[in-house]
């Protein structure tokens, strides 16, 4: 479940889309120094939003420093710097996301899928001890969003909104965490909810037909009619909201790329996920 | 107070209209319309009065003391006191959800279009849009003409075209809705409708 929460690159100005640039290998790096060089391969573009947001409501991006790409020495990049731990606090998300990821995909994988993940299982286990040791408290709601999600999926008569709870819940509590007012702990909660469930419910549009071969568990299974409407519907209602409440933020640093993410990117990931799957679909049942 | 000028987000130099076109937009992004329903609009009630209270100020300031300028603050949406749930819709509008979910709950027997409207609202407060939109759905289908249950739902279908309808116009600069052939679609209309009269 992971980089649905995108820029949309021709809306941006430049000098954004270099910002953006550097944020994103900023926080490569990070994951380069803190971890491992392989931890670098589980960047993404939703902890780089969570990066990028921690640096506009901390205003803690100092400046940007020229350096080299590490998968291509050829190529020259700019890097974030950041004055606090905002991007370390990324990092571990990112890694304790992906080890979270790899036992839910040891669960439901084939034979020889699962296998390889085992193998790689006591690594990403080593890091993601050494990210909570550090972020305590990501480790702990990332945990109970976890078993909260298990809980929720083996119900029966599981919901779209209750299936969506859990890794909602889990984002609004990941950045209530940077609260230091009531108000901005309500706003900041109410963009986490909506990112979140944006995320588990694009998720869930994405993996449908799969889903439906396989017979696993997608909350949209049992809505029987106009199930386009209804994805595309609860998608919107949750970007909207994000945006009402972001709206309500006085930050200036990242302004225009966080517009664009929640304004653009969105809209425009959840048309593509839902133009694959109707083609899909129809491709398969006719 | 905050520098009004700073509010606004224009500079010191700025000429009346420009302060009237961030005026304008601020006032468009933290309109209580926006905000219908949503936890957060006591917060977006605040700015819009900050934001008022900035104009008026800087108003006042380019006009050397002269007259007040009008606020238009003063929104909020004031539930109807006399209603079977008075209490529930207290509770929902300071927040404590678990408190109105635990009554509405405990209610036996078949439900009233309020249950309806007001057990959405507590869904919607927690996020949980698609439940909230079937009660909505429901207690509107049970009284069709009650504004309130109306608005929750018109609310409702506004965010659910996010995106695609009229709801990015906040923040970036965009035509506005009405082209060449919605006037011409309605002069048609108007026509069909006049020759119908006479």
């Amino acid at each position: 479940m992971f980089g649905y929460i995108r820029i949309q690159k021709s809306e941006l100005l430049v000098r954004e889309y270099d910002a953006y640039k550097a944020a994103y290998c900023g926080l490569c790096k990070r994951l380069g120094k803190d971890y491992s060089f392989v931890t670098r391969f589980i960047l993404s573009y939703d902890c780089t939003f969570y990066s990028i947001f921690l640096m506009s409501v901390r205003r803690s991006c100092s400046g940007f420093k020229d350096g080299r790409c590490r998968f291509n020495p050829l190529k020259k990049c700019k890097f974030c710097q950041c004055t606090d731990d905002a991007d370390s606090k990324a990092a571990a998300l990112s890694v304790i996301l992906a080890y979270n990821k790899l036992i839910d995909n040891i669960g439901d994988s084939s034979f020889f899928k699962r296998g390889l993940y085992k193998l790689v299982k006591p690594l990403f286990s080593r890091w993601r001890k050494k990210a909570a040791k550090r972020y305590p408290e990501l480790d702990e709601i990332v945990s109970e969003m976890m078993m909260a999600q298990a809980e929720a999926e083996s119900d029966p008569e599981c919901g779209l909104d209750r299936a969506a709870d859990p890794t909602a819940t889990m984002l609004a509590r990941v950045l209530e965490l940077e609260a230091e007012t009531e108000s901005e702990r309500r706003i900041y909660s109410q963009i986490g909810y909506g990112t979140g469930r944006f995320i588990y419910l694009i998720d869930a549009v994405d993996d449908y037909p799969d889903d439906v071969k396989s017979g696993n568990f997608n909350p949209f299974k049992d809505i029987q009619e106009n199930k386009f409407d209804v994805m595309s519907a609860n998608l919107s209602q949750a970007a909207a909201s994000v945006f009402d409440a972001y709206n309500l933020l006085d930050t200036v640093d990242f302004r225009g790329i966080i517009d664009n993410i929640i304004l653009r990117g969105l809209p425009s990931v959840q048309t593509e996920i839902l133009d694959k799957v109707k083609e899909g679909l129809y491709e398969g049942s006719v | 107070m905050k520098d009004p000028y700073e509010v606004l987000g224009v500079s010191r130099t700025a000429s009346e209209s420009e302060i009237k076109a961030a005026y304008r937009n601020l006032a468009k992004k933290y309109h209580p319309d926006n905000y219908t329903d949503s936890p957060l609009a006591d917060l977006a009630e605040e700015k819009m009065k900050e934001v008022n209270e900035a104009y008026d100020a800087i108003m006042q300031e380019k006009k050397n003391g002269g007259s007040a300028y009008g606020s238009a603050g003063g929104y909020g949406g004031s539930y109807n006191a006399s209603s079977e749930y008075a209490n529930v819709r207290v509770m929902i509008q300071q927040n404590r959800l678990d408190e109105a979910e635990r009554i509405l709950d405990g209610v036996t027997g078949d439900h009233s279009a309020e249950w309806y409207f007001l057990r959405g609202m507590c869904y919607y407060r927690r996020g949980w849009a698609q439940q909230a939109a079937t009660h909505f759905q429901r207690a509107c289908t049970m009284e069709p003409n009650n504004m309130e249950y109306r608005q929750a739902l018109n609310n409702m279908t506004r965010q659910q075209g996010f995106g695609y309808g009229g709801y990015n116009t906040t923040g970036m600069n965009q035509q506005s809705q009405c082209g060449v052939c919605d006037i011409c679609a309605g002069l048609m209309c108007m026509d069909c409708l006049c020759r119908g009269c006479c």
